[in-house]
């Protein structure tokens, strides 16, 4: 009976948790009425029956009608949260209610905060983590079932430049509330004392957790509702094998039916292509000697340092940096050799990074049996420990290829030229010996070019009207892009790490 | 470094191996050619091909004829060259950035008067409301993503199942990856709409969108670092504590969290780091004004950042315009630098730390 209760509230709770977020993105209205009750009207009985639930099971354990494992006090770490509870309920309830500046406001908020903190910190544990609760829900119940809050509620701060209104606060207000009431209800379920805790700790911290899947995948969903139909516009399957499809073979161009962003992938890729070229040697070569030749030691730790700085150096100093050093040395205008550079660049500290990782993981086992058949360091190097640590440098790169195929900053910076090219650089074709410096030309190298992501930011600056849709194909396909190189990077980890394991 | 040094890098490297004269000589030639083009490129001399080409062919011969003492040369040259770039960074940066400085002294980061930000005229660059916006959108971004990436880590880490694990841990990995263009595209069109409408804000962009925005872009960053932290507390310490009868959770919190607390802070701090570079969906969403919010704690208000500044108004820029820009990058990349070289200190010391422990 105490525990189904208990589960009753939880379940209650992950309910009105759920429709909150819904209602906050609009899937539910707030009109939506069910037996003659009003969404809002519902919430509000939710939470009179969870917060009574709540108080009554936590009398009932306190004067022993069941028996609960409850500590003897709450203690200081659950008063302290409720605290930060109270600070915000405080200070938002006196400048709601009595209009006082944000000063003011913080001050009622430390009060009710310091008292909330020190009254739950030596109530019972039974009651310290169920009164609160309950008596907030109950609140809240009220306001709601009585129609204090209802969809016309408005309160607009006079010190901030938003008016909040209801549909807003009250999913707000529930999808808070609601955690709180899910935890308390989760300890009462397990009786209280360290089980409880756990039990209350574990619905969070896994909430938490499938939160943030599940807004991986409302995004990956979103952009593909939204893209899909761009890309496929105009596309033709069949018959037999023949596949086209416009959006991707085709550049922007007056007169076309159909206009795409083939040139755009171009850039991206030859952008793709450069950097690995350039980072993926150095960035082996030099974690090959930062693990296999050089002694452990100042002169180590300051490159590892610097190589950690590079990793988190934004990617929009990278930009500023190819602005002032390659750019004017490529001509003075913006190429997509430079582009390349700054890209390798960007690329570098994290293929080291991973190197180093993955040639460190591998046995010295390995270096021994290879030095006792009598070859020297690098040989040992290049047919033992580089082919053992492959696996770990190769998930590395392909990460980070990911990553920097999305880079936009940068390109905006070194590379960008027209917005809505209408031919992708040929980059192979355009290869010019002369007898005169420098030599070697590529007209192409040397030429601004477009890229997925600067394409995507062109459409926002442009304005956005009936270029959104075209923005939302070339989303998905950037998205598509790097996501499929995060899948093949996480798939050939776990591939390699099955065979390891064999 | 001066060719005399490099010489006698080259003669104590590869002098012990082999006393090959010749590989010396190989090598000196080689190392001359790389620093003449490297001279060459930077003064954007169109001669840089020739000495790049004996570079190459002296590496060719090199690991045709002295395979190992050529490759463990180029290894060497590489490990040079990572850290010559961060030096080249620094230098650029700080060089670029010295007449936007001259021109305003030390009022660029102080000045609160208005206007603080004017191109044309009496030019005047004050980095005071970009830094402002910075520090508040981070602030909120660490909000959101320290406790919920530490809870992260935690599951991933400590309480998920085998099973679940191995979905939720691509999972974060694969939110990394989400290109930051596309969260910027989906503030602009769906969010900045969506709160003009409901909250009937004023402008089209606010610092509380890109607060939760980059906080949702550098939760990932937070749980991978914290995950590495969490998980590298030795199972010992761990079962100690399970054999006096606690639970899971007691455990976690008073034996795993405060052995990795270190670390565990480390990965917030390079979340705050990735917080502050963030620049596409700042760019994207705020609508660039380079004022102070008023009342300061006005998030719902539109003021610039930073990475912003510099890429909304890098193509008109030129001039001490473009220096100021430059300025702004220098505190872009000494603040971020300044918390990845703290992080790095934070968890090497855990690490000593849990060595003596274990």
């Amino acid at each position: 009976m105490f525990d189904r209760v208990a589960l009753g509230i939880v379940g209650t709770a992950i309910v009105t948790f759920l429709l909150g977020w819904t209602t906050l993105f609009d899937r539910t209205s707030p009109d939506t009425a069910v037996a003659g009750l009003s969404l809002f009207a519902l919430f509000g009985v939710a939470f009179l029956l969870a917060g009574a639930g709540l108080i009554a099971a936590g009398i009932a354990s306190n004067v022993g009608l069941f028996k609960t494992t409850a500590d003897q006090y709450t203690g200081l770490g659950t008063g302290v949260a409720f605290g930060v509870v109270g600070f915000a309920t405080g200070g938002l309830v006196t400048t709601i209610l009595f209009g006082v500046g944000a000063t003011g406001s913080a001050l009622a908020g430390l009060v009710v905060a310091l008292i909330v903190t020190l009254g739950i910190a030596v109530l019972p544990e039974d009651i310290g983590t169920t009164l609160p609760v309950g008596l907030l829900a109950l609140v809240w119940g009220v306001l709601l079932a009585a129609g204090f809050v209802d969809v016309g509620w408005v309160w607009d701060p006079p010190s901030l430049a938003a008016t909040f209104h209801a549909p807003i606060v009250v999913p707000l207000v529930t999808i808070a509330l609601s955690l709180l009431v899910a935890w308390s209800g989760a300890i009462v379920a397990e009786g209280f004392g360290s089980q409880g805790r756990q039990n209350g700790a574990y619905l969070m911290i896994g909430l938490n957790a499938f939160g943030m899947i599940a807004v991986l995948l409302l995004l990956i969903l979103f952009v593909v509702r939204k893209g899909l139909p761009t890309l496929l516009e105009g596309a033709q399957f069949g018959p037999g094998l023949s596949i086209s499809v416009p959006f991707l073979t085709k550049g922007v161009m007056l007169g076309q039916q159909y206009n795409g962003i083939f040139p755009a992938i171009v850039g991206t890729v030859w952008l793709v292509v450069g950097a690995v070229v350039l980072a993926i040697p150095m960035g082996i070569g030099a974690a090959v000697f930062l693990t296999e030749y050089a002694e452990q030691g100042r002169f180590t730790a300051v490159i590892e340092t610097a190589t950690n700085a590079l990793w988190s150096t934004p990617s929009i100093v990278y930009g500023l940096f190819g602005y002032a050093f390659l750019v004017p040395r490529f001509g003075n205008r913006n190429s997509l050799l430079a582009g390349m550079m700054v890209l390798g660049f960007m690329l570098l500290p994290l293929v080291v990074i991973t190197s180093r990782e993955a040639i460190k993981s591998v046995p010295d086992e390995y270096r021994d049996a290879s030095a006792a058949l009598g070859v020297n360091q690098w040989q040992t190097i290049r047919s033992v420990v580089l082919p053992a640590a492959m696996p770990g440098v190769v998930t590395g790169v392909i990460l980070g290829v990911g990553r920097i195929a999305g880079e936009t900053a940068p390109i905006l910076l070194v590379t960008s030229g027209a917005p809505f090219p209408a031919r992708a650089p040929s980059i192979l074709g355009s290869f010019r010996f002369t007898a005169t410096p420098p030599f070697v030309q590529n007209e192409a190298l040397l030429q601004a070019s477009s890229a997925l992501p600067y394409q995507l930011y062109a459409v926002i600056t442009a304005g956005v009207g009936q270029e959104e849709a075209f923005g939302w194909g070339t989303a998905l396909v950037l998205l598509l892009v790097v996501l499929g190189f995060y899948a093949i990077g996480i798939a050939s980890r776990i591939y390699f790490r099955r065979k390891l394991h064999q | 470094m001066s060719t005399t040094e490099l010489h006698q890098q080259v003669r104590e490297r590869f002098g012990v191996e082999t006393i090959d004269d010749r590989v010396v000589a190989l090598g000196a030639a080689g190392a001359l050619c790389l620093l003449v083009s490297a001279i060459t490129f930077l003064i954007g001399s169109p001669f840089t091909a020739l000495p790049f080409a004996g570079f190459l062919f002296t590496v060719a011969y090199g690991l045709y004829e002295y395979q190992a003492a050529t490759a463990k040369a180029l290894s060497f040259l590489a490990t040079i060259g990572t850290g010559t770039i961060l030096a080249l960074i620094t230098f650029y940066l700080l060089v670029e950035a010295l007449p936007a400085i001259r021109l305003m002294g030390a009022e660029m980061f102080t000045s609160t008067s208005e206007p603080m930000w004017r191109t044309r005229g009496e030019e005047m660059y004050s980095l005071v409301p970009m830094m402002w916006g910075t520090l508040v959108t981070t602030v909120l971004a660490m909000l959101i993503a320290g406790p919920l990436g530490v809870a992260g880590a935690l599951f991933i880490s400590e309480i998920a199942p085998d099973a679940v694990r191995e979905v939720v841990k691509p999972a974060v990995e694969t939110l990394a990856g989400i290109p930051s263009i596309v969260y910027g595209f989906i503030g602009f069109t769906i969010l900045n709409d969506y709160m003009m409408e409901s909250l009937e804000l004023p402008t089209s962009g606010s610092l509380v969108i890109v607060g939760l925005v980059v906080g949702l872009m550098s939760l990932p960053t937070v749980v991978s670092v914290a995950e590495d932290a969490i998980a590298s507390v030795p199972e010992s310490m761990k079962s100690g504590s399970l054999a006096l009868g606690t639970t899971d959770w007691q455990t976690i919190k008073s034996i795993t969290i405060p052995a990795s607390f270190s670390g565990v802070s480390a990965a917030v701090l390079l979340g705050v780091g990735r917080a502050i570079g963030e620049t596409m969906a700042a760019t994207v969403i705020l609508g660039h004004a380079q004022r102070l919010p008023d009342p300061l704690y006005d998030v719902f208000g539109n003021t610039e950042t930073l990475t912003s500044l510099i890429a909304s108004q890098y193509g008109v820029a030129s001039g001490t315009h473009m220096s100021a820009l430059f300025a702004a990058g220098v505190v872009l990349f000494v603040s971020v630098t300044v918390l990845s070289i703290g992080s790095q200190y934070i968890e090497r010391r855990m690490k000593h730390q849990l060595q003596g422990e274990s």
